[in-house]
């Protein structure tokens, strides 16, 4: 996959990490290349330690690689831009700000006009579902709901990729079911390139097309695994559990 | 009667002018009045024991009050006070704010800054009262600079802090939503994050001014500093305590309003 070329969609291409601590450097990511098409949903799953978060920094533009480099649309990334839209795992949304207001946080940096921001603004609750609450203070919303905050304040700028870092690693289980149902949802609406990661195997086969399965000391790709399952995919089904039981696989072998 | 209106201050934070004020809750209102009254009923019995120059009465204090707010010195007194209190504060609360919020931001302003202010924190705003003196003068300006100093180390470290405990995290969202430079960090990120901790920094400052504003005047400015020192010095201890209630109630009065006004803006919180 190395070298790959390709405009539209995410290319990692040999990145590399290392941190130089006291001591010895720490290798964190080692030639990890793999890349997402536009309009694909990708799920990059692996054990702690296997650099996950480090590679989703350095997706996002906010960590820079050691080595090799990542390009958006065939552009490479060396920040963080607009063309990215990014959920954490722990929603951080802007506490002063109302839920409208965060949705619209990054279109007041955008070349839209006040009638295009609040149209855009209103389409977002309304793809969420937080209409209603556009008034509301993050304190006063649940962790479900301040995700789906973070998920509409992330397109609300019309990224080209949704990049989310285990976005459900903070809710209840039901809630955690119906945000991905949501996020397909989403998905299927808006045509974006998603890149999710997860530590969570069958939240991976639930969502992905592909499964990206990563592997620890040093972080690299281990595995890319297809998910060629029919959506809406059962937990029951067969065929899921295949896939689920061949992540597992992967992620617990050693190599 | 200062540190008991203040401890009430400081601990609830529950809704209100009312509640600040202790009149929301009928038993902390009738608990409060109690308190009040009984530490009258033994500053009484205590006055009974000792002389006017140790200790007056209160009722002593309350004609002494009410005589001074009669023939004018009070308000007069209480008018100049106000002249060194309000520049002091605002431009020691300014300036305080905007170098906590700038060194704390700006790395390379930091280190530069560090040794200085590390040298320059002990130094208790009275012992700049030379400076005071030679730089403006034995006037209202000499008085307000001393005041400003108080308020810009109590907003200094208050913004310092509130600036540094900004999440991280809060900062790498800015960045991803199209935040650019560090005007535009500062001004949509790092202030409304830092903003409780800057207005209670500012609410302290408030409070330790009024203080602060005894300090100011020992060098011969008219105000309710002034006031307290030369009553001090005649031994009319009446008027040093009626005066002492002035400060008390101005503290309290701009600290309510402070407060709610605080409420409004940081609505968000509650």
């Amino acid at each position: 996959m190395a070298g790959v070329s390709d405009d539209s969609g995410v290319v990692v291409d040999r990145v590399g990490k290392t941190y130089d601590g006291d001591g010895d450097p720490v290798r964190a990511l080692d030639d990890v290349s793999f890349s997402v098409e536009g309009g694909e949903f990708v799920c990059l799953v692996g054990p702690s330690g296997c650099g996950k978060t480090t590679l989703f920094r350095v997706i996002a533009g906010l960590a820079d690689a050691t080595d090799g480099e990542v390009r958006l649309d065939g552009t490479p990334v060396t920040g963080p831009t607009t063309d990215m839209g990014v959920v954490f795992q722990e929603y951080h949304l802007f506490p002063w700000l109302t839920v409208e207001e965060n949705v619209g946080f990054g279109l007041e940096r955008s070349d839209r006009s006040a009638d295009e921001r609040a149209a855009r603004v209103d389409e977002m609750l309304d793809l969420v579902g937080l209409g209603e609450f556009r008034g509301s203070y993050p304190k006063s919303l649940s962790g479900g709901m301040k995700q789906r905050v973070a998920i509409a304040r992330a397109l609300a700028v019309d990224p080209d990729l949704l990049l989310m870092d285990e976005p459900f690693g903070a809710v209840d289980a039901q809630t955690r079911e119906m945000l991905q149902r949501e996020l397909l949802d989403v998905w299927a609406s808006t045509g974006k390139t998603v890149l999710f990661v997860t530590h969570d195997v069958a939240e991976a086969v639930t969502l992905a097309d592909r499964i990206v399965v990563m592997a620890a000391e040093p972080g690299r790709v281990r595995e890319v695994v297809d998910v060629d399952v029919d959506r809406p995919r059962e937990r029951g089904d067969p065929a899921f559990g295949e896939r689920v039981a061949r992540v597992r696989e992967l992620i617990g072998a050693r190599p | 009667m200062a540190a008991d209106t203040s401890g009430r201050l400081d601990g609830r934070d529950d809704a209100g002018v009312y509640a600040v004020l202790g009149l929301a809750d009928p038993t902390r209102l009738l608990r409060g009045v109690a308190g009040v009254a009984g530490f009258l009923g033994l500053w009484y019995l205590v006055s009974l024991t000792q002389p006017a120059y140790v200790l007056p009465s209160p009722a002593a204090v309350g004609v002494r009050f009410l005589e001074e707010l009669a023939a004018g010195t009070m308000t007069a007194a209480l008018a100049s006070s106000v002249r060194h209190w309000l520049p002091g504060t605002v431009v020691g609360t300014g300036l305080g704010v905007g170098a906590g919020v700038a060194f704390a931001w700006s790395v390379t302003l930091d280190d530069v800054t560090a040794p200085l202010v590390r040298t320059l924190r002990p130094v208790p705003p009275l012992a700049l009262i030379g400076f005071a003196i030679a730089w403006f003068g034995i006037n209202d300006a000499g008085a307000a600079f001393i005041i400003a100093v108080g308020a810009f180390w109590i907003n200094f470290y208050a913004a310092y802090g509130a600036v540094e405990g900004v999440s991280e995290d809060l900062l790498d969202v800015g960045r991803t939503l199209g935040v650019r430079g560090d005007l535009d960090m500062i001004r949509s990120v790092v202030l409304p994050a830092a903003l409780p901790g800057i207005t209670t920094g500012i609410r302290t400052g408030l409070g330790r001014c009024w203080m602060l504003v005894v300090a100011a005047e020992i060098f011969g400015v008219p105000g309710v500093g002034r006031e307290i020192l030369r009553a001090s010095n005649n031994l009319l201890v009446d008027k040093v305590i009626a005066y002492i209630l002035v400060l008390s109630l101005m503290y309290l009065l701009v600290d309510v309003a402070f407060r709610s006004a605080q409420r409004r803006v940081l609505v968000w919180q509650a």
